[in-house]
């Protein structure tokens, strides 16, 4: 078990530039998860705590040793490739037991590890199988006991569950939140969904064009995003983002969008004062937009009015987009709401709720 | 490798009923001529065979009456089994350090970031095509100097260099096409890197080293020129030389035992042949290793 410092790591290849000036603590014991859109540098991050790759610039440190030049076997780390990387001449059971083997461990040892691991994983009735014999999420599963089987410094896990169904997705990740649990082994795990960051992580490490965003605990990223990339990457569906005009002008300052103007107080009229521009964005939570009866009228909301354009039922709720002069918001509403396609709703939401930023940096002013 | 599942899978699909309706045709055709020059090379093997059970052979294609096996015991009185142990040695020992050598030189250029990597295997290449005779006379030179003259074993290690630099390039190549992956999981699982090389890459790439193996062996039982100017001792006398010592001693040519010679001569790689094509038809893949 150990803590991973990376201080001002870069590393291109020629002229790409995959990670840029990466700065990263992960407590000793820590769950992360790394999330960020495909070729971010997700995976390139992974190969450089793991050693294949030498970062360019900066240092890596893994348990408090300078690590940039340790070679991978001498790290101790385990990790499961984002393509698995079975060794396809061996059976399952030869891969699971490889890493014991190489540390020359006892035949019994072996076999009760191997045993023990292939159980919780479901993989058993495998042993004897190559990996060419087995599914897509077999191999998974099987990349994933190579890895758990030993107790190493820290585990890098790319994409584990990628290519499991729903269910069993749901199971692992279970198995390893409880065997995090059981044993705390800092772990990096990178992964495209956003439920596995959200549920899983201790924290999440958002990252966009080999640049990190933001790294908070889920509920932070997902409550206070430092900037437009970061609140449309997490939540689902998506946050609702409005561009809109400051108006500083007589008798209070508004935000002129969605064709109203919105009264603000002055404490948010404060915050935005070192707004770069004129113009704004708006982020609004789908659950932060209510439907609202043309009957009652709460002081302190916006109210819109618009048309639904789409509506998705998905069971315990439904979504429905609404067309709001040039932009669409979407919104959840208790299932069976009647409304149908092309009918007049008003929605309301609170200002005070929303996250507003630059319109030209995109970082979060409130 | 998917690239290629690709393509064929494609051809399979497309593949319209015309086309295959003309084939249909066509085999027959084909076929009868393919035969006709599959005989014409058959012929002198036919003849080398009937010759050696024949102990009047001529040059001419006759059936033996009777079927003799004279000319087998004459040559073997004569030394051809000797002779074809020489043979073996020669081939055996060159091609287990030939194949050792190029094994672990093609997986250090294959994937170690080598200075003058580029030079070093344009050099190699240059070597392939090197001719023996150029390189005897120094060769003969080195061995009178350090008394490696008329010894098995230092031929056996010219006859692995000789075939070291193809089956450098040979093995380079193949190890080229294992994917990086699996050797980085066995590193972080804690493999050195010779247990890498040893576990992973040669069980990955078998199918190359026979290759390798088989070509090194079959120059090898083949070459002439190199035992016959390095050694000169009349016990450690190969197989291609001992065809050409006994054509060449008997005045008038004995063609049913020199049939039989060669028949001898010729089995160990017929046989090697056939021991080795089924592991080669066995294939090169990594199917299930990586996804993709
Ligand atoms: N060996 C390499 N040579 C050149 N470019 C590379 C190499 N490895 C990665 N890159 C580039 O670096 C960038 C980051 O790649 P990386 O594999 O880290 O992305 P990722 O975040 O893991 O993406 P994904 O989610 O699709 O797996 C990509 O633009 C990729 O093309
Ligand atoms: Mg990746």
């Amino acid at each position: 078990m150990a803590k991973i410092v990376l201080r001002r790591v870069t590393k291109s290849f020629g002229q790409k530039v995959a990670v840029d000036d990466l700065n990263l603590e992960v407590e000793d014991g820590e769950f992360v998860i790394v999330v960020g859109p495909s070729g971010c540098g997700k995976t390139t991050t992974l190969r450089m705590i793991a050693g294949f790759e030498t970062p360019n610039m900066g240092t890596l440190h893994i348990g408090g040793t300078l690590m940039n030049h340790v070679p991978p076997k001498d790290r101790n780390l385990a990790m499961v490739f984002q393509n698995y990387a079975l060794f396809p001449h061996m059976s399952v059971e030869r891969n699971l037991s490889f890493g014991l083997r190489v540390r020359h461990a006892s035949k019994k040892e072996i076999n009760t590890q191997v045993h023990e691991i292939a159980e919780m994983l479901g993989i058993r009735p495998l042993l004897d199988r190559k990996p060419a014999q087995l599914s897509g999420g077999e191999r998974q599963r099987v990349a994933l006991g190579r890895a758990l089987l030993r107790k190493p410094q820290a585990f890098l896990l790319d994409e584990p569950l990628s290519n499991l169904d729903a269910a069993l997705r749901t199971q692992m990740r279970f198995e390893l939140k409880r065997i995090h649990a059981q044993f705390p082994v800092t772990t990096v795990y990178v992964t495209h969904d956003q439920v596995e960051a959200m549920t899983m992580a201790d924290r999440i490490v958002l990252m966009n064009d080999g640049e990190l965003q933001q790294v908070a605990p889920p509920e932070t990223l997902y409550a206070e995003p430092v900037n437009v990339f970061a609140a449309g990457f997490i939540g689902s569906p998506k946050i609702n983002l409005v561009s809109a005009r400051i108006d500083h002008s007589s008798g209070g300052s508004a935000l002129r969008c969605l064709a109203t103007a919105i009264p603000l107080t002055t404490e948010i009229a404060d915050q935005l004062r070192s707004a770069q521009s004129e113009t704004v964005t708006i982020g609004i939570r789908p659950e932060d937009i209510l439907p609202q009866s043309p009957m009652d009228d709460t002081p302190g909301r916006a109210v819109v009015s618009g048309t639904v354009e789409v509506i998705e039922p998905l069971g315990a709720e439904t979504h429905i987009a609404v067309r709001v002069g040039d932009d669409i918001l979407t919104c959840r509403t208790p299932p069976r709401s009647g409304l149908e396609m092309g009918s007049t709703i008003n929605l309301s939401f609170d200002i005070a709720q929303a996250t507003i930023f630059d319109g030209t940096s995109g970082l979060r002013l409130c | 490798m998917s690239a290629d599942q690709l393509v064929t899978t494609e051809r399979e699909v497309t593949a319209p009923a015309v086309v295959r309706k003309r084939r249909s045709l066509a085999r027959p055709v084909l076929n009868v001529f393919m035969i006709v020059i599959g005989l014409v090379f058959l012929l002198p093997l036919l003849w080398l065979i009937l010759a050696s059970f024949n102990p009047t052979a001529d040059g001419t294609l006759a059936m033996p009456h009777p079927f003799s096996l004279l000319n087998y015991h004459l040559v073997i009185r004569a030394g051809a089994g000797a002779a074809i142990r020489n043979s073996l040695y020669l081939a055996g020992v060159s091609t287990v350090i030939a194949t050792a050598v190029s094994t672990m030189a093609g997986f250090m250029l294959a994937r170690r970031k080598i200075r003058f990597k580029g030079l070093v295997l344009v050099l190699i290449l240059f070597l392939t095509g090197l001719p023996i005779t150029l390189l005897l006379i120094p060769t003969y030179q080195i061995f009178v100097h350090l008394n490696w003259l008329n010894s098995k074993f230092y031929t056996s290690l010219v006859l692995a260099s000789m075939s070291v630099p193809f089956s450098i390039w040979l093995l380079k190549n193949f190890i080229g096409q294992v994917p990086g992956e699996f050797e980085e999981a066995a590193a972080i699982e804690g493999a050195s890197e010779i247990s890498i090389l040893f576990r992973i890459v040669i069980p990955l790439i078998i199918p190359g080293i026979l290759v390798a193996a088989i070509l090194t062996f079959i120059n090898s039982w083949g070459s002439f020129l190199i035992p016959l100017v390095l050694d000169a001792n009349p016990s450690d006398t190969p197989g291609a030389v001992g065809i050409y010592q006994f054509m060449s001693a008997n005045g008038q040519v004995q063609f049913g035992q020199l049939a039989a010679y060669s028949v001898l001569f010729s089995v160990p790689v017929i046989i090697l042949y056939l021991i080795s094509s089924r592991w080669l038809s066995g294939g090169f893949s990594f199917a299930g290793g990586v996804k993709g």
